[in-house]
C-alpha cells in the first residue's frame, strides 16, 4: 500500500515539476538544484557510499525551501521534537524515514562484511564500534519518532477514523493501527457500558448540549514554545493582534497560531 | 503502552543531551583512524597531534576510552561566562549563550573535566549562571497571557525546565477568555 502511495506522490510531483518548469521561466529553486547534482557528482569519486544520500538530499531540497541542505539527521531530529511538542499529528516524513532506513541498511552492511573479513585491523575494529553506536543512535530516535505518532494515534483514534483531514497526514499502516484500535475501544465500550443503557444514549459520537464531545481531540489552543528558523510571514495570534518572527526568535504562542509555519519548516518546536 | 508515561507531557533531559551531542566539537586525537563515513556525514582523518571536528558523542566516546583529549568550545572559558553573568546580574534581558550550552557544558565538564581548564571554577560559575537565568524566567510569567510570550535568548534546557507550568498556565489563560469571551 505504502509502495503504491510513494510512487503515486512521485509521478504526480514529477509531473507537476515537469508542467510549472514548462510555463515559466526556472526559479531560483530550480538552479539551486543543478548545482546540488553537480556537487553530488564530484562526490561520486571521493566517496561512493555518500553518493546515494546526497541525490537523496537532493530530493529532499525540491519539497523543503527552507531546510536546504539541511542533514538528513537533523532534519529527522527536527521532526522527532516537533512530532513530541505537538498536540495534534503531523505529516508523516516517509521519504525521509525511507531514506534514513535505507541508509542504516547500507550502513549495516558494511558493518556485518569488515566483521566477517579475518584480516581485519584492530583499527577497523574501533571504526566499527563508532559507525555502530551511531547506528544504534538514529535507531532510537527513529523509534522514538513514530513511537510518539502510534501513541497519539491511539489517543485520538476514533477522531482519525472520522476525520479525513488527519487521514492524509499519516501512513498506511498507521491508518490501519487506528482503524483497528477504534474498532477495539467502541467494542469495549459497547460490551461493558453502552449495551446496557437505552438506546438515546448508548452512542459515543451523540453531542449533547453542555458538555464537551466524547470522541478525544487534538486540543490545538495549547501553547508550544516555537524556535523560528528564518525570517517568517506574520501569524495571527488569539487576541487579535499580529506576530512577525525574525530569524532565531523564541516565544510560547498556540499551537494553532503557528501550524503552518511548522508545515512550510519555517519554524521548530523546541 | 506506545510512549511511557514519563515521556508523554515534555521531553527529558536525557534526550536533549542526546541532540546535543549530535553538535561538532574539536579534539586531539591520541590514535589514528582513517576518513570514516557515517550517517551523519563523514569525519577525519583523525591524525594525531592534529585536531579534528568529531560530533560530541563520538568525542566522548573516544574520551571514554582514553583516545583522544578534547578542546573546549570557545565559550566554555571563566572570562566569557564571568561576562554573562555579569551581563546577566546587571541587565534586565536574557544574555546570548549558545542555545544547548547547558547539555554541553554538563556533558564535558562530566566526562573531559581534566581537558578543560579551571574545570571547578567553571562548575561554579555555569551554577551561577543558571540561577540568574531561572529567576529571570520566573519573572517573565508575571507577563503571560493566553496569546503570546517571547522569550528571546532562552535556551533549550531552560525552555524544558519551565515548559510544564507555562504551558499549564497559559491553557488557564485561555479558557479563562473563553468564559469571559460570551459576556462580552
Amino acid at each position: 500500500m505504502a509502495d503504491w502511495d510513494e510512487e503515486y506522490n512521485r509521478t504526480f510531483g514529477a509531473g507537476q515539476a515537469a508542467v510549472a518548469s514548462g510555463s515559466a521561466p526556472p526559479a531560483n529553486p530550480f538552479l539551486e538544484r543543478i548545482r546540488d547534482v553537480a556537487r553530488d557528482d564530484d562526490d561520486i569519486d571521493i566517496d561512493e557510499l555518500m553518493a546515494p544520500a546526497g541525490i537523496q538530499a537532493g530530493l529532499f531540497d525540491r519539497t523543503g525551501s527552507s531546510t536546504q541542505g539541511e542533514p538528513p539527521i537533523q532534519q529527522l531530529i527536527r521532526h522527532w521534537m516537533n512530532e513530541r511538542h505537538a498536540p495534534d499529528i503531523l505529516p508523516i516524513q516517509e521519504q525521509l524515514l525511507a531514506s534514513i532506513l535505507d541508509h542504516i541498511r547500507r550502513q549495516s552492511d558494511a558493518v556485518q562484511l569488515i566483521r566477517s573479513d579475518p584480516g581485519a585491523s584492530q583499527e577497523e575494529h574501533f571504526r566499527i564500534v563508532l559507525v555502530q553506536t551511531e547506528i544504534e543512535r538514529i535507531k532510537f530516535i527513529v523509534r522514538s519518532y513514530l513511537r510518539t505518532r502510534l501513541f497519539k494515534i491511539e489517543k485520538y483514534a476514533r477522531y482519525i477514523v472520522s476525520n479525513v483531514d488527519i487521514q492524509t497526514r499519516i501512513s498506511a499502516s498507521e491508518r490501519a493501527y487506528a482503524s483497528k484500535q477504534a474498532k477495539i475501544l467502541d467494542n469495549h465500550f459497547w460490551v461493558t457500558v453502552l449495551q446496557s443503557l437505552p438506546e438515546a444514549q448508548s452512542h459515543l459520537d451523540d453531542t449533547p448540549i453542555f458538555m464537551p464531545p466524547m470522541v478525544t481531540e487534538p486540543d490545538k489552543s495549547r501553547a508550544v514554545f516555537v524556535h523560528a528558523l528564518k525570517q517568517c510571514p506574520p501569524v495571527i495570534l488569539p487576541d487579535g493582534s499580529s506576530l512577525e518572527m525574525a530569524k532565531d526568535h523564541i516565544s510560547l504562542v498556540p499551537f494553532s497560531a503557528v501550524e503552518n509555519l511548522i508545515l512550510r519548516d519555517e519554524v521548530e518546536l523546541v | 503502552m506506545s510512549l511511557p508515561q514519563s515521556l508523554r507531557t515534555s521531553v527529558i533531559p536525557e534526550e536533549l543531551e542526546m541532540i546535543a551531542s549530535q553538535e561538532l566539537v574539536e579534539v586531539i586525537p591520541l590514535i589514528a583512524m582513517e576518513k570514516t563515513v557515517f550517517i551523519s556525514g563523514e569525519f577525519g582523518p583523525l591524525r594525531p597531534p592534529m585536531k579534528s571536528k568529531i560530533p560530541l558523542w563520538m568525542a566522548l566516546n573516544l574520551k571514554l576510552k582514553k583516545k583522544c583529549h578534547i578542546v573546549a568550545p570557545e565559550w566554555l572559558n571563566i572570562d566569557y561566562l564571568q561576562d554573562r553573568l555579569t551581563r546577566e546580574t546587571t541587565l534586565p534581558e536574557f544574555s546570548d549563550l549558545p542555545f544547548r550550552f547547558a547539555e554541553i557544558s554538563r556533558l564535558l565538564l562530566d566526562a573531559a573535566s581534566d581537558d578543560i581548564p579551571n574545570s571547578d571554577k567553571l562548575r561554579l560559575v555555569l551554577k551561577d549562571l543558571r540561577e540568574a537565568r531561572q529567576a529571570k524566567s520566573r519573572e517573565g510569567l508575571q507577563q503571560l497571557d493566553h496569546s503570546e510570550l517571547s522569550l528571546p535568548n532562552l535556551c533549550s534546557m531552560e525552555i524544558n525546565e519551565i515548559r510544564p507550568f507555562f504551558i499549564r498556565s497559559m491553557g488557564i489563560f485561555t479558557q479563562l477568555q473563553r468564559t469571559t469571551q460570551p459576556q462580552e
